[in-house]
């Protein structure tokens, strides 16, 4: 159930504003009730019913991967608009698919998938450094005086969970700074509705039984027993039942969660498509894995995290480097995801926090820019092949479709079936959004 | 939310009141001639959205005014002495600027320093309309709102057939819908009641016996000022009062920088509710400790240590703008105090008049002009990027007063190395940032590196001779600024966007009879804190009454324990809390004799047995006809699991518990953090002293609901999640415990049913009945039997890392932002009995400290 929104409780409560407080008593208490992440319908169409983000942290340089600019190619040299010089990105460039979309020789594989990409070519956000942008990029703010639940904390608050088994809400290799925790946590949201972390081995804290499972059943059941012993006195909490359950829920969990991210079961060939090893250097492609065993298991929210995109400097080895990294993975995740029909209802995001500049910094690299950079959905609930938005005519600032981060949370929730401006949780007298006051849905890009 | 977008655009409509006109010819010389200079020119590199080259922007009035790291850009009236002119004319090209980009013509110099001897002009910033005018939704609620009218007394309630008064009004609610409270509980539960409500701990066998065995009428009373009288009450009760004080040991998002002396302030906050600290002067010492009078050093040190209350909250470091950085720890300043203390979210009046409370943004102005002329002395500074000791600033600590006694470094030896700095400084400030600097030299990296690191090491040999806090001897909190001013309103919240000057003062929604004004010369801290905790003040002492109520009866009298505004809950017996708050004021804010009078009610006292009646009639107990079961804490559960296991140390740690770090990045998953979990899984000591750095929670507190270090919280969750099945079924620190508890007991004792009987002891404080025993034998027997069969499953295998080692955070070379990323996991600690009976115990004394009886407090 919702709570109540503000303006309903407003709408009722002409005498006064003692509803106001209701509705985020009640809100408090659903959530705290015996099952918080049971399913929950979505008040509006859901196109998708989960999100996978595959998250380039450090910020992938657009010029040298993805937003095409012949005018830039031209000017290389000259002085750039508020100073620099213009650079133009030192990899070919060549279209792709039906859309002709224009991709970086850097990305042979992704490009075969160019039909099936919508891209967010107008995105820009608030400030020009990682730790804020990243944070905001998940929390919808970077106002560190008031930290925010994260994205996957509102979905899971406002969907639950469609796999009791599991948890609802994973996240594989976060920054480790840059926020850190808060980046899936969940602020003054219940703390159940706080992301899961693992790392690149899928390991996950107190998972494993150390004693066997048979064993631990015996245990289990004396452990169950003595709480139905407290259960039939006068004086029980009232929450036993469900601690009762949550040990079930839990027992069951340490089987399913772990079958699910152990990858070494997955055929060879499935591992090959994806490049997935042992190595150190397969981190990703591993992640990628995993996160497409997860989103078929109905966990609601994955995400996947491929640091090292700074490229203050060293930019061209390190481009190749990483894009070297993500390229196969990324392109064999939605190949896998698309063959076995994930993609009808599951919604892929990529990107970065923000961009890069046009202009050169140092020899070999680019500087932070906040001002225009691209993302890319696919899968359920946008139209492929469409592209919204634009960059100038040097890939620097977005002058067409343009969008906030706060834009684009709110066509997240709403290809989600969530109203953003309804998604709201009652902290400290004020309903709080996922898009703070913020927040327009960009519906050219919905199927 | 359209109610808001309605009352936004109200906002607008009437917002364009600006605050001082500028000549408006002015203006257009500067719009049509100067702005599209700095736009098409600086903008690239010194406003809003860039990284901020040496700290100057340029799109703003007062940036250009403050300055970057050099000092002013433009001086009003003075062409000749800002940078700005200065480095658009330099006659070095590598220094000239736009470095990067063409150089201004003539004629473009000459339309900027005619403007800067012109006054600089800048169009001025709209004041809503609205600013500085009474508003009759305000002036009403002021009137009506339960809250902000003065506590009536410690009226004791009439025709009573209770002893207590609060017990009366109580009964009377109870009485008025047809409801009776539960039966007195018997005394082995008012035990263990007790002694985790007033301790965090459960009874040892040996108290419960004592207490039993006391057949006093008074036994009770007197098990309850024992309680009171042992440090462990401070330690429990001191850790309540550290959730509303959002007590972190580090910055939190962002970058995460530890605050090494925080512990001093956690130890504060115990100490002061062991020594029973009358609340009132709790709270003037918080805030304004630094400017009480001290007898001595140690009471001066003492009181400083208290203003880490304001100083520890979450801090944004990497900010950009020092004015953004200075408005933001301001608002989390006002939000602490506002909410803490009075349960009222000031801070929603940053951007615009509160939309719910009689708190206009001119009150929040008047409380910032407060705060920012006091020094937030947390030893930081902001800064964009940086590593290792970037973001820490020595000056901006407090140094204690023992400090002073510190042996003296002879002056010639000071005065050397600071020669010393001066000159690489010198030399660093020369090459930093120009072409040259950053052209890669033989080795690959920027020529100026070797530059940097030199005067990195010699600044820190100087820190480590002249910094007390090297030596320890410091602590974050806050001082009066050398500045002392009111502050401007910010338009919309922001920062740059200056409106008209506000008068320091408190908010005005209630009336404090006799409270005095600022005193022009200091802070105001002083007269804010008396303000606060004047006894005419409707809300210090309704909240703090209400906030123990609610950790002793399970539910505030206001549930909203936090808020205490309109849109706060309405009390369930209003009478009851003004009762309470009378009666605290007039005791002395004794915390003691307060929490004494709520357990030794019959209220408190009754069983938890409830009847289907009552349950439906008020499903929430909000009238208290029974006493509400309640969930362990995080902190509880590993106390208790500790002490169960014979395991727990209750001397105070000295110092810091995660001794190693400095104020230098941690990664919340990353080498850093791995150290702290280490330090913290190996702790003994109780949960309140373990490391507690924002966003790097002790591995055995995670499960249960631990509480949100970044905001204020008077309340914790308490859910029921598989996640906690998992912790109490395979954390290392479960079975730990379990396993210790499980071969002392095969050690001490020989009969297994003496054993089974000790393990309930310690563990759930009873005595097992005859079929638990039985049970628990059947239990064992069967249990080893089958280990005797299935073998373990296999030790999960290490994870593989990567060969190359990270650099060290704390490389003053490094950028930060090529930091190692690899999260770096603890490595999981398989704890495993030795022998089939062994691991049979263990699974049986597991099973108990997993028990809903061992998790909750009846």
């Amino acid at each position: 159930m919702f709570p109540i929104s503000r303006r309903d409780a407003l709408k009722s409560a002409s005498a006064g504003f003692g509803l106001v407080a209701l509705a985020g008593l009640l809100g408090r208490q659903s959530a705290a009730a015996d099952k918080p992440l049971a399913p929950k319908a979505p008040p509006l169409k859901a196109r998708a019913k989960r999100l996978l983000f595959v998250h380039m942290n450090g910020a992938m340089s657009h010029h040298d991967t993805f937003d095409y600019k012949p005018q830039l190619a031209k000017d290389d040299g000259k002085a750039g608009p508020g100073g620099g010089v213009l650079t133009a990105s030192k990899f070919k460039w060549s279209q792709h698919g039906d859309t002709g979309s224009w991709f970086s020789e850097l990305l042979p594989n992704l490009a075969k998938h160019a039909d099936k990409l919508t891209w967010l070519r107008g995105l820009h956000t608030d400030t020009p450094a990682h730790p804020q942008a990243v944070v905001q990029l998940h929390t919808g703010s970077a106002n560190a005086a008031l930290t925010r639940p994260s994205l996957g904390a509102w979905l899971l608050y406002g969907l639950g969970s469609e796999n009791q088994d599991l948890p609802g809400y994973i996240t594989a290799n976060p920054p480790p700074n840059f926020g850190g925790a808060v980046n899936y946590g969940s602020a003054f949201l219940p703390a159940h509705f706080q992301g899961t972390r693992i790392d690149d081995r899928g390991h996950l804290p107190n998972l494993k039984t150390t004693s066997g499972t048979a064993l631990q059943r015996k245990q289990l059941d004396l452990i169950q027993a003595m709480n139905r012993d407290l259960a039939a006195t006068g004086s029980a909490p009232d929450q036993l039942e469900g601690v009762i359950q949550s040990y079930e829920l839990g027992f069951k969990m340490q089987s399913k969660v772990a079958d699910l991210l152990d990858i070494s079961g997955e055929p060879q060939a499935v591992k090959d498509s994806y490049g997935v090893t042992d190595k150190p250097n397969a981190a990703f492609a591993r992640q990628c894995l995993m996160a497409r065993r997860l989103t078929e298991a109905g966990v609601r929210f994955v995400e996947i995290c491929q640091p090292g995109w700074d490229h203050h400097n060293n930019l061209h080895k390190g481009l190749l480097d990483r894009c070297g990294s993500i390229d196969q993975p990324v392109a064999a995740l939605l190949t896998d995801l698309d063959q076995r029909g994930l993609l009808k209802d599951t919604l892929v995001l990529f990107g970065s926090e923000f961009g890069r500049q046009p202009t050169s910094q140092g020899k070999d690299g680019r500087d932070h820019n906040i001002t225009g950079y691209p993302m890319f959905l696919t899968g359920a609930g946008v139209k492929p092949g469409v592209t919204y938005g634009a960059t100038d005519e040097y890939g620097q600032k977005a002058v067409e479709g343009r969008m906030h981060t706060n834009d684009l949370h709110a066509t997240l929730l709403h290809i989600l079936g969530l109203d953003h401006e309804k998604l709201t949780y009652n902290y400290a007298g004020r309903d709080f959004r996922l898009t703070d006051v913020k927040g327009e849905v960009a519906t050219a890009v919905l199927s | 939310m359209r109610t808001v977008w309605a009352m936004i655009a109200a906002l607008a409509a009437v917002a364009a009141v600006p605050a001082a006109e500028p000549d408006a010819a002015k203006v257009e010389f500067f719009e049509k001639k100067v702005r599209p200079i700095l736009t098409a020119h600086c903008n690239g590199c010194h406003s809003a959205d860039t990284k901020l080259a040496g700290g100057l922007r340029v799109d703003d009035h007062k940036g250009l005014l403050t300055g970057g790291n050099t000092g002013p850009a433009v001086v009003p009236d003075k062409p000749g002495e800002g940078t700005l002119l200065r480095r658009i004319t330099q006659k070095d090209e590598k220094r000239r600027m736009p470095l990067e980009g063409e150089k201004l013509t003539d004629a473009q110099v000459e339309t900027l320093s005619a403007w800067i001897k012109d006054g600089a002009v800048w169009p001025a910033v709209g004041v809503p309309a609205s600013f500085g005018k009474t508003k009759p939704e305000y002036e009403e609620l002021k009137k009506t709102h339960w809250a902000f009218q003065p506590i009536k007394g410690s009226r004791d309630p009439k025709g009573s057939a209770e002893q207590n008064p609060i017990d009366d009004f109580v009964r009377t609610k109870l009485t008025a819908v047809g409801l009776k409270p539960a039966p007195v509980a018997d005394k082995l539960t008012l035990i263990r009641r007790l002694t985790f409500d007033l301790t965090g701990l459960p009874p040892t066998p040996v108290e419960i016996d004592t207490c039993l065995a006391d057949d006093s009428s008074d036994a009770l009373e007197k098990l309850v000022d024992r309680l009171l009288a042992s440090p462990r009450f401070g330690e429990h009760w001191g850790r309540h009062w550290l959730d509303v004080a959002r007590y972190g040991e580090s910055t939190g998002p962002s970058r995460n920088i530890p605050y090494p002396f925080a512990w001093k302030y956690r130890d504060y906050v115990i100490d002061s509710f062991n020594a029973d600290v009358p609340f009132d002067r709790f709270i003037r010492e918080q805030i304004a400790g630094d400017l009480l009078d001290a007898k001595d050093k140690a009471e001066r040190d003492h009181l400083a240590a208290a203003t880490g209350f304001v100083a520890l909250g979450v801090k944004d470091v990497n900010q950009r703008f020092k004015v953004r950085f200075q408005m933001d720890n301001v608002d989390e300043q006002i939000d602490v105090v506002t909410r803490s203390v009075l349960g009222l979210t000031a801070s929603c009046a940053r951007c615009h008049d509160h939309k719910f409370d009689p708190i206009p943004t001119k009150d929040y102005y008047a409380l910032a002009g407060i705060f920012t002329s006091t020094d937030n002395a947390s030893g930081l500074r902001n800064q964009m990027g940086g590593a290792g000791l970037a973001y820490y600033d020595p000056a901006n600590l407090i140094a204690t007063a023992t400090a002073a006694d510190l042996p003296a470094v002879p002056p010639e030896q000071l005065d050397k190395l600071k020669a010393e700095v001066a000159e690489v400084k010198k030399a660093w400030d020369a090459i930093r940032g120009t072409p040259e600097g950053l052209k890669p030299a033989a080795n690959g990296q920027p020529t100026q590196r070797p530059f940097r690191l030199k005067y990195e090491a010699k600044q820190a040999e100087l820190n480590a001779l002249t910094d007390p806090a090297a030596r320890g001897f410091a602590v974050h909190g806050v001082r009066d600024s050398k500045t002392i001013g009111d502050t401007e309103l910010r338009v919309r919240g922001e920062a740059e966007k200056l409106g008209p000057v506000v008068p320091r003062g408190f908010l005005t929604a209630f009336a404090v009879k006799d409270s005095r004004p600022v005193n022009a010369k200091e802070s105001g801290r002083r007269e804010l804190a008396d303000w606060l905790t004047s006894p005419h003040n409707p809300l210090a002492a309704r909240v703090f009454v209400n906030r123990a109520w609610a950790k002793l009866f399970g539910r505030g009298i206001v549930s909203t324990v936090d808020n205490f505004g309109v849109t706060g809950d309405t009390p369930t017996h209003p009478e009851l809390l003004d009762h309470l708050a009378g009666r605290f004021v007039a005791d002395g804010w004794s915390v003691k004799k307060l929490v004494r009078t709520l357990v030794l009610t019959r209220t408190y006292r009754q069983s938890a047995e409830a009847t289907a009646e009552a349950k439906k009639l008020d499903p929430e107990n909000k009238l208290l006809w029974r006493h509400a079961p309640r969930r362990l804490t995080a902190e509880e559960f590993r106390d208790a699991a500790l002490l169960a296991a014979g395991e727990l140390d209750v001397t105070r740690p000295k110092g810091w518990a995660a001794p190693p770090l400095q104020m230098v990045e941690m990664r919340d998953n990353g080498p850093e953090a791995k150290q702290v979990h280490e330090l913290a899984d190996k702790s003994k000591a109780r949960s309140v002293f373990l490391p507690l750095l924002r966003g790097v929670t002790p591995h055995a507190l995670e499960a249960f609901d631990p509480v949100d270090q970044t905001l204020v919280s008077g309340r914790r969750d308490t859910t029921s999640v598989p996640g906690q099945a998992l912790f109490v079924l395979n954390s290392p620190f479960v079975r730990r415990q379990a396993l210790t508890l499980a071969e002392r007991v095969l050690k001490a004792e020989k009969a297994d049913a003496d054993r089974i009987a000790t393990v309930y002891r310690v563990a759930l404080g009873r005595t097992p009945t005859e079929q638990e025993v039985e049970r628990a034998k059947q239990f064992v027997a069967e249990y080893e039997s089958a280990a005797k069969d299935e073998p373990p499953p296999p030790e999960p295998p290490k994870a593989v890392k990567p060969k190359a080692k990270p650099k060290k955070a704390d490389d003053p070379n490094q950028d930060p932002d090529t930091i190692d990323q690899t999260g770096e996991e603890v490595d999981a600690v398989v704890v495993r009995a030795k022998d089939p009976r062994t691991a049979a115990w263990m699974a049986l004394t597991q099973a108990v400290l997993g028990s809903g009886e061992f998790r909750f407090v009846r």
